[in-house]
């Protein structure tokens, strides 16, 4: 009853808010809004800024939740079409759990409207370029943390039978213990395989038999057996988790990432607005992966950049070694050589379909280089700004995830952030002791200096195999046979040591965090229950949410911090510029035309896997002649495939023959670009 | 018994349309000939019309339209008074996917109309859509299968559906297709005149070029496809109609473009993939599913791309069985396996048919080449040395300039003749037009047709095929019955796929019993009669489900513990096996 007096009484007031003053000013970081709530905050700022947006359905979720993009794009000079310029996509929680990343979207979009009008960057940049802003991709699953009982649900509402018993959805979990949270069950059972962490018995981990330990528990999800067949809690309400649902490195046969890629009305709708969208030149996520600092991709690399074995029966017709193994380049010119495909075009995609070598699989080295400067300027600003970010946890990219097709099959240049993640408790060894940071930047001699002590419980921390010792490591060290900085990369693959060993259990220091910051509210405290089914059970464990989203509270700083990056972000943007144009008379009625095209942002005008993904195309430059106008040399059409960034430039040549004084027109075209065009005189 | 039942049936239908229809058994209600290719049109009226003639049978279906706005029609047959279609083994068949591999729909149309016609008078045709249900879509592609027939076309293209697709990268769609200059109807090829030109004509025959060697004069240059560059990018014929591929865009290792021409931007963005799509998943019933394709004489089976690993072994016995005899059915095709003995695809019909819905999955690639056919032709051989090999092409283009000339007796070939080209200036046009190749001559199609709809039928007779073979009841004490009971199947293939059942695709077998105040105490398999090893299988209100379904050729012996008296019911419902019962006392 207090909780219904508490919301009727938030409500009025923004009612009270909106009837005041029917600015923007309803939209505040300190509340997650239901989806209904994105719903009219969208459609009362489109209302109030048509000028600047326009808000565009693309479709509707599996439950019947509308699916919106806000466009923004300022009225330019040159009354371009917001279609026509180059666009960035700003996209959030197509997880559905990840409730932080719509109130970041929403915060960039209200910036952006806001600003517009007092800050001259802002200003500048909307009337040159379109942003598309859809802020909640997974409504469905959202909504779960706006209802009575909360679950952290993933997956929309497309109804499923995951336990193939031609019912669907007909065994979710249960609040047994009506405090509005999934928790867990533990129940004890001579076949448990679980026993409370003996340094912390509230959480729960394996036993390990090698050091004696005997389980005493199962675990289950709270709930019933509402379908009487032994399982508890076995099908589900839903569905299938959109941000799994997306085609490159899908995974098949999982049930919980669909029947096929792209098989959701919410990924439908989606890359049906990308692949209509032909200007969308960069994608900004928001998502539990974070792209930015962890930069592991889902599969063995593949085609991307790797060698290759030619199959003997193509080895023996080409005329190629049998065995031996070839890099893509140089097979692209043995072939192009070789005359035999009827002039087809021999690139990379052909190579890989003649070859059935599949698909990228890794950042190519030309795109890396892009994101790891990105990477470091991100870490040196989250220092900066004290957000303390747990840099080493962050997750990657997610097989079948939207960041992975945005890069690999959409073929932009493409950053996702998980905003907030709980922070790691300093450590007191940390203090004075060696960090994972200063041994990147460490010199081996300045290594050495530390000496075997501080070595050795720098190893012991990380939870180093003990073979490598600290005599060992420091003599490896010395011999030349790793460096410091290699080392470092080395430990941030090592797995995570999880468990046992009288070490600490992985989520301590989430259950601190919650006792500390949260006066315990994170975790529902193990309570005894008189299961129905299972008998004498507890309840408990850490509520769902607690790991992806901070309490209101702590959203401000890194959605202010994240909005500011992201806007840096898009600045980068390519911009094609014509450099200059240059005219030269070689004799009578006869000129050379030159051109120099510029790329003038800071990325490259494409990535090279958009390149080899053909879904960035070249840049196309036609030459317009008027009267008795001849091209003498060169193509009318001539294509660039791509110019690099920072004021990079790429030179054009004509010889052209004309009547002195008259004009000749040069255009330069890409969708991911816009057009630029001059009129050169020749004289 | 069910074979009891099945024979009375007959026995009564027959009779029934003995008596009934003017016709008699003999059929013949549509005349249909199958002597030449069938535009939308002509198929849609001949749709309606066998739908006319046998309502009790057939049932024709619109699954949307086309991107240019024509029908594509479902056909579903199936024998009501044998029990409703979901209740059996369901089989598919779709052709002509590709635009130009148009002989696929005869094919299709062909199956549909032989059981129609021959229902009641031929054994299999009666078994046949008395114990299965037929969906059938003679064409995926109607707007590409109308313009390869009534609009100028070559015999490869158009392969692609009709949405307008930027092949250049222009900002333009479709701009810059092939024209036919000379007007024959066909596009063929262009060659110039040229002293520096790769190719001569061939000693024999100047209609043939062939390849200078090094350093000859040469007399000739191609310059590829009937056409000019109508956008003026100094390009020709790069932007024609279309320009993707409907059978790399199904959803099962679906790959993007790059890595296979054609994807589409991601699975099932093609109204004609969808509808599909929906079709086969309307119909969870669908065992078994033959695609028609052109050309080369083939009967392939997936998978169709080495990622995928092998087939299960349990599956690949099902193929091997039903492909091997599919080579006997039609002489001259081999059976073979996508990418192994053709080459990759990702993203094929067959894989997502077989690898999602869990059913046996065929795809021929209709008529072998003319050539082929001939003797001494030489096929699939050892590389040789070069000049032989020289030797060998003349004498192969030669064969088959003569079998233009003395079978086709010239309809099929447009001689080389002079045209002025707005770019290359005086070039001459001709070459093979497009019913010239990859479909069958007229006199070979209703061929094509039945042997095709022949191995289909084979296929569909070897669904699975249950029956209640055996059941004993034995009285045990405090009012308990056992009861046994056998279940067989007398076709190879089993009531659920190796597949199906290691990736959970669909819900297993449902064994249910039915009676007055009868329970189910326990349920097991009886894996060893003369020991009596029975292996539990838990039961949920009177049913449980068979999780490994009933084997192909096979039997599986179950053991029921019931409580109560009286008249029971035993309800076997197979997802794609179909649906039987039967009853028993307890006493």
């Amino acid at each position: 009853m207090r909780r219904f007096l508490y919301e009727a009484f938030c409500f009025s007031l923004c009612l009270s808010l909106v009837m005041v003053s029917p600015s923007l000013a309803e939209f505040s970081l300190d509340k997650y809004h239901s989806p209904p709530e994105v719903s009219s905050l969208l459609k009362s700022w489109n209302s109030q800024h048509s000028e600047l947006t326009k808000l565009i359905s693309i479709g509707k979720s599996a439950g019947g939740h509308p699916l919106y993009v806000l466009q923004i794009a300022g009225s330019s000079s040159e009354n371009l079409s917001s279609q026509s310029r180059p666009a960035v996509f700003v996209s959030a929680n197509l997880e559905g759990n990840h409730l932080i990343g719509t109130e970041a979207a929403l915060n960039l979009a209200h910036k952006l409207i806001t600003q517009y009008p007092s800050d001259k960057k802002i200003g500048r940049f909307l009337k040159k370029r379109t942003v598309y802003i859809a802020p909640l991709l997974n409504p469905d699953a959202a909504q779960n943390y706006f209802e009575d009982v909360r679950y952290g649900r993933k997956s929309n509402a497309k109804p499923l039978d995951e336990d193939l018993d031609a019912q669907k959805d007909e065994d979710g979990p249960d609040d047994l213990n009506k405090d509005g949270w999934i928790t867990q069950m533990r129940v004890k059972d001579p076949e448990g395989k679980w026993i409370p962490d003996p340094q912390e018995p509230r959480l729960m981990r394996k036993a390990d038999p090698q050091k004696g330990e005997k389980g005493i528990y199962k675990l289950y999800t709270e709930g019933l057996d509402n379908d009487n067949d032994g399982e508890y809690n076995e099908d589900f309400l839903g569905g299938v988790e959109i941000n799994l649902n997306f085609p490159h490195d899908f995974e098949y046969s999982q049930k919980k990432t669909g029947l096929w890629p792209v098989s959701e009305k919410e990924t439908i709708a989606l890359l049906k607005f990308l692949t209509d969208n032909h200007n969308i030149a960069m994608v900004l996520n928001f998502s539990t992966e974070n792209t930015i600092l962890n930069l592991k991709q889902t599969g063995k690399p593949r085609l991307a950049g790797d060698k290759v074995q030619v199959p003997d029966r193509y080895a023996e017709f080409l005329g190629l070694e049998k065995g031996k193994k070839y890099d893509i380049d140089e097979l692209i010119n043995i072939l192009e050589g070789m005359d035999v495909f009827g002039g087809r075009e021999i690139d990379e995609s052909f190579i890989a379909m003649m070859l059935g070598l599949g698909p990228a699989m890794s950042l190519d080295k030309k795109d890396k280089s892009y994101i790891q400067a990105v990477q470091k300027e991100y870490k040196e600003s989250l220092k900066k700004a004290e957000l303390e970010y747990p840099v080493n946890k962050a997750q990657g990219v997610k097989k079948g995830s939207f960041t992975a097709y945005c890069y690999f099959q959409y073929g932009v240049p493409v950053f996702s952030t998980d905003l907030w993640s709980i922070p790691l408790p300093e450590k007191k060894s940390k203090k004075e002791g060696l960090t994972l940071d200063q041994l990147k930047s460490m010199s081996s001699e300045e290594f050495l200096a530390l000496g075997e002590e501080k070595i050795g419980a720098f190893l012991k921390e990380i939870g180093a195999p003990e073979r490598f010792k600290a005599s060992k490591v420091m003599k490896m060290v010395e011999s030349g046979q790793v460096t410091p900085s290699q080392m470092a990369e080395m430990i941030e693959k090592m797995p995570q040591q999880k468990g046992g060993n009288g070490e600490e259990h992985p989520d301590l220091y989430i259950l601190e965090w919650s006792d500390s910051q949260l006066n315990g509210k994170g975790f529902v405290e193990w309570t005894s229950f008189q299961h129905p089914t299972l008998g004498e059970v507890e309840i408990g464990g850490f509520i769902p949410y607690l790991k992806t989203n901070p309490p209101p509270s702590k959203m401000k700083k890194p959605i202010t911090f994240h909005t500011d990056f992201y806007l840096d972000l898009m600045g980068r943007l390519p911009e094609l510029n014509i450099h200059k144009a240059e005219v030269e008379p070689l004799d009578k009625n006869m000129y050379r035309v030159k051109l120099y095209l510029t790329n003038t942002g800071w990325f490259p005008t494409s990535t090279a896997q958009g390149r080899r993904a053909r879904t960035a195309w070249p840049i196309r430059v036609e030459l317009e002649t008027s009267g008795s106008q001849v091209v003498f040399s060169g193509k009318k059409i001539e294509t660039i495939p791509y110019i690099g960034g920072s004021g990079d430039v790429r030179k054009l040549e004509w010889t052209v023959r004309g009547k002195k004084g008259s004009k000749i027109k040069v255009k330069a075209w890409a969708p991911k670009l816009g057009s630029v065009s001059t009129s050169i005189v020749l004289k | 018994m069910i074979k009891n039942k099945t024979f009375i049936f007959i026995l009564a239908a027959g009779l029934f349309l003995a008596f009934w229809s003017p016709q008699g058994l003999s059929g013949g209600k549509v005349n249909l000939n199958f002597d030449h290719f069938y535009d939308h049109e002509e198929l849609t009226r001949t749709l309606k019309k066998l739908e006319q003639a046998y309502p009790q049978f057939m049932e024709v279906q619109s699954l949307g339209k086309s991107y240019q706005g024509r029908e594509i029609w479902a056909v579903i047959l199936n024998n009501p008074k044998t029990g409703p279609a979901e209740h059996k083994p369901g089989f598919y068949i779709d052709g002509n996917i590709h635009g130009n591999e148009i002989q696929g729909a005869e094919v299709a149309l062909y199956a549909i109309w032989y059981l129609l016609e021959n229902y009641g008078s031929n054994e299999l045709a009666t078994r046949l859509l008395d114990e299965r249900a037929f969906y059938v879509i003679p064409t995926m592609n109607p707007d590409s299968r109308d313009h390869y027939i009534n609009k100028v076309a070559d015999p490869n293209s158009p392969r692609t559906g009709l949405i307008p697709h930027d092949n250049d990268h222009d900002g333009v769609a479709d701009e810059d297709g092939p024209e036919d200059l000379d007007g024959d109807g066909s596009i063929t090829r262009m060659r110039k005149k040229d002293p520096f030109g790769r190719y001569k004509t061939h000693p024999q025959d100047s209609r043939i070029l062939i390849p200078v060697r090094p350093g000859e004069k040469g007399e000739y240059t191609l310059l590829g496809q009937e056409g000019i560059d109508n956008d003026g990018d100094g390009r020709i014929n790069e932007d024609g109609p279309g320009g993707y591929d409907m059978n790399r865009n199904y959803g099962y290792n679906w790959q993007p473009d790059y890595v296979q021409r054609g994807a589409g931007p991601y699975p099932f963005c093609f109204p004609e993939t969808k509808a599909t799509r929906d079709f086969l998943l309307a119909h969870p019933n669908i065992m078994g599913a033959q695609n028609f394709h052109n050309s080369g004489g083939m009967i392939l089976r997936g998978p169709g791309a080495k990622n995928m690993g092998k087939y299960p072994r349990g599956d690949r016995k099902v193929y091997d069985y039903i492909g091997e005899k599919g080579e006997k059915i039609i002489p001259g095709y081999d059976y073979m396996i996508v990418y192994k003995d053709l080459y990759t695809v990702y993203g094929g019909s067959i894989d997502f048919i077989y690898s999602v819905l869990g059913a046996y999955t065929f795809s021929n690639e209709l008529d072998r080449s003319p050539m082929a056919s001939m003797p001494g032709a030489p096929q699939r051989e050892e590389p040789q040395d070069e000049e032989v090999q020289r030797w060998q092409r003349l004498a192969r283009e030669l064969d088959e300039m003569f079998y233009y000339d003395r079978v086709r007796l010239g309809k099929q070939y447009t001689d080389w003749k002079p045209y002025d080209h707005p770019l290359y200036g005086k070039i001459e046009i001709g070459g093979v037009k497009k019913f010239g190749r990859r479909v069958p001559p007229l006199f070979q199609l209703a061929e094509t047709c039945h042997r095709n709809a022949a191995f289909c039928f084979f296929h569909a007779d070897q669904l699975p095929r249950l029956n209640f073979d055996k059941i004993k009841v034995k009285k045990l004490k405090n009012g308990l019955f056992q009861v046994d009971v056998l279940i067989e199947n007398t076709r190879v293939t089993p009531s659920i796929s190796t597949q199906a059942r290691r990736q959970e695709l669909h819900r297993p077998d449902r064994f249910q019993i039915k009676g007055n105040g009868v329970q189910l105490i326990s349920a097991g398999k009886l894996t060893d009669s003369y020991r009596d090893i029975t292996q539990r299988i838990e039961t949920t209100d009177n049913f449980f489900w068979n999780q490994t379904g009933i084997p192909g050729f096979g039997k599986e012996d179950f053991r029921l513990i019931i409580k109560g008296k009286g008249k029971i019911e035993l309800i076997y419902d197979s997802l794609k096996g179909g649906y039987l019962t039967t009853s028993t006392r307890l006493k």
